[in-house]
């Protein structure tokens, strides 16, 4: 196996919150090589995101690193100066949002700013950037670039949002791809579109792309492997198969369990994880998923489960995984 | 199974004045159609689903099922009462509730849930003892305590608000309840719980849901029956199981192979479907869905396709849907 390309390794972030320090990611610990897709799954307050603003460089002002490094090519990215980090983000590192709405400026053209997004490229005409960027809005099955050019994102449509917003990442060839929720504001027909148009990328980009969703669907679709969080932990990781045909961590089996597509019979009352996510600020001294798996004992209560290594590429938190 | 509420080729067309130069001097009225030829009925005590994708005018024909938009032709009828005059509106109104798309916008921020779960009281004068009992009691119904009656929206997370718009929503014990994406932006835990609550109190209470939605992997579990619909035209409509065991329209078929498939050994090589849905202003000729269709034919973009009914109670709007099933 080739060596990672970025690994986020122990990593703890904590946010300065009124009620204390509110740690939102615990000891998580990442792998991304050159040509996979990667899947991070989890609701909302799992860490996903501040996971992907740690990755990307971007983490809130009140958010402080309490342990842990993010590698990108063997350099620990959260101890480059303000300069290097800006130079990283875009060229290598680059990232797809949800709302692609809000990712463009509304007063420019698509045209006026995917050329400027190629900025920092010296010693290349504007001509030719203009080539390169109409060049990339038909990779990314833009119909009629040439027209496209000269629009504004008001005037697209969900879909060709998201498209264009793939484009503008793509650009400056990164060599990590994030997606965060790239299909969440978007129809079944365009999700299966914007799915099929990230599989077709991969054959001829050469990154990494990571995808951040809670969507259990777009994760079976298209990664190769999937990290499962929980409470600011990674309580899961395997390959895509070894995660939905044999998850071993309570949190995964009931996440997987409670997908309504998941289920082929009519089922009038959907099924719930009871309870609710522990409070980060004081999280529980034993296993975070304690208070609301079924399998519980003492011991899980009382003192944090390791992590235990399944088999070739999967390994769980927790006590039981290996029954 | 009685109906509740019945619409019969509905249509809505969008008056617009085109602003064109010659606009400037003569105002030229022009009229978009949104909707048209909406046949459609719910049931006492059903759960009715209608998918379709954005833009496919799902939340106007919502809102021309309540009268906040007008119906521009056909009939509704309300407890077989036909909706005309104001007061048959008044009448409707009193006795429905609309839950909207995105529940923080919905509550006021200045408003603490009390007064908000309590406000169709006020609107439509009826006396209470005391609003916090009754807001208590409402809230106690739909599973949440009773120190959040003192609470604000933005102190409340996703679930919890969507909570207090269900109870806002069957505070009058309305017969029919539409829910606008009652899920959108909810964790898959949480909205089960949602969709859950939902079907318990139609049980109980004896509720008639109207749930539109594009997520068609939770109307396949909750809903009794479905209406698809496509740029305005209900294309098909049967119960549930039967149009996900055996879809008519090739535009449901798409839409049920579109779905993402949760399991990573089930991975499709193509989009069920291409393009993207054409807007009202180029509402193509014939069946509106034959620019994306495998199947059209010549027939197909000349003539419209009329609704048909091919089973008992399976109703839809295609030339070929014998032919292909």
């Amino acid at each position: 196996m080739s060596e990672a390309l970025l690994s986020v390794d122990n990593l703890s972030i904590s946010y300065q919150s009124e009620a204390g320090m509110l740690q939102a990611l615990r000891h998580a610990s990442v792998e991304a090589r050159a040509g996979e897709v990667i899947g991070i799954v989890g609701e909302s307050g799992c860490g996903k995101s501040t996971l992907a603003s740690a990755i990307i460089n971007i983490l809130a002002p009140n958010a402080v690193v309490e342990s842990g490094e993010v590698k990108f090519k063997g350099r620990n990215i959260l101890a480059l100066s303000t300069e290097e980090k800006r130079k990283l983000r875009g060229r290598s590192i680059a990232m797809v949002f949800q709302d692609p709405m809000s990712a463009f400026s509304p007063v420019l053209t698509i045209g006026e700013q995917l050329i400027d997004f190629q900025e920092n490229r010296e010693g290349v005409s504007r001509a030719e950037k203009r080539r390169q960027a109409k060049a990339m809005l038909a990779r990314v099955g833009i119909a009629d670039p040439q027209h496209n050019f000269s629009r504004y994102v008001h005037e697209l449509s969900g879909g060709m949002r998201q498209r264009v917003a793939i484009a503008a990442a793509l650009l400056m060839s990164p060599d990590v791809l994030m997606a965060d929720e790239p299909t969440t504001a978007l129809d079944v027909t365009m999700e299966a579109q914007i799915i099929h148009l990230l599989r077709e990328l991969r054959t001829d980009y050469k990154g990494t792309i990571i995808v951040i969703t809670h969507h259990l669907g777009l994760v079976g679709e298209l990664c190769d492997r999937v990290f499962v969080m929980y409470a600011g932990e990674v309580v899961e990781e395997g390959s895509v198969d070894q995660i939905f045909h044999g998850a071993r961590h309570p949190y995964t089996r009931a996440l997987l369990l409670c997908d309504p597509a998941h289920l082929e019979e009519h089922t009038p009352v959907l099924p719930a994880i009871p309870g609710r996510l522990p409070d980060l600020v004081n999280p529980p001294k034993g296993c975070s998923f304690a208070p609301r798996c079924s399998l519980a004992h003492d011991r899980c209560r009382n003192e944090a489960p390791p992590v235990l290594r399944i088999n070739a590429g999967q390994q769980a938190r927790c006590f039981e995984a290996l029954r | 199974m009685t109906a509740l509420y019945d619409m019969r080729d509905v249509g809505h067309d969008l008056q617009a004045t085109s602003l064109s130069w010659r606009g400037l001097f003569a105002d030229k009225k022009s009229s978009i159609n949104i909707l048209s030829g909406v046949t459609l009925s719910i049931g006492k005590g059903e759960t009715m689903g209608l998918v379709g994708e954005s833009g496919s005018g799902k939340t106007t024909l919502a809102r021309v099922l309540l009268g906040l938009k007008p119906a521009t032709s056909g009939e509704l009828a309300f407890e077989g009462r036909p909706l005309k005059a104001a007061d048959d509106f008044a009448h409707l109104r009193r006795n429905s509730a609309l839950m909207f798309q995105d529940p923080v916008a919905s509550l006021s921020p200045r408003m603490k849930v009390e007064n908000l779960v309590t406000e169709p009281f006020i609107i439509h004068g009826i006396k209470m003892q005391s609003r916090n009992a009754r807001a208590v009691e409402l809230l106690e119904r739909v599973g949440l305590p009773a120190n959040i009656a003192l609470r604000y929206p933005h102190e409340l997370s996703g679930g919890q608000a969507r909570r207090v718009c269900v109870a806002r929503a069957l505070a009058l014990n309305p017969k029919l309840v539409i829910a606008d994406e009652p899920t959108a932006g909810l964790d898959v835990s949480v909205q089960n719980e949602i969709l859950n609550l939902m079907t318990e109190l139609k049980n109980r209470l004896e509720i008639s849901f109207l749930i539109i939605t594009h997520n068609l992997a939770t109307v396949r579990h909750v809903t009794d029956r479905v209406a698809i619909m496509y740029l305005g035209r209900l294309v098909e409509q049967g119960p549930t199981r039967e149009v996900f065991a055996k879809p008519l329209h090739p535009y449901t078929k798409s839409l049920i192979a579109s779905e993402p498939q949760p399991d990573p050994r089930k991975r499709r090589k193509d989009p069920a479907i291409k393009g993207e849905i054409p807007g009202v202003l180029a509402r193509p000729s014939g069946c509106e869905f034959h620019t994306r269709c495998a199947h059209a034919q010549p027939r197909c973009t000349a003539v419209t396709p009329e609704s048909r009914t091919l089973a008992p109670d399976r109703i839809v709007r295609c030339h070929l849907a014998e032919h292909l099933i």
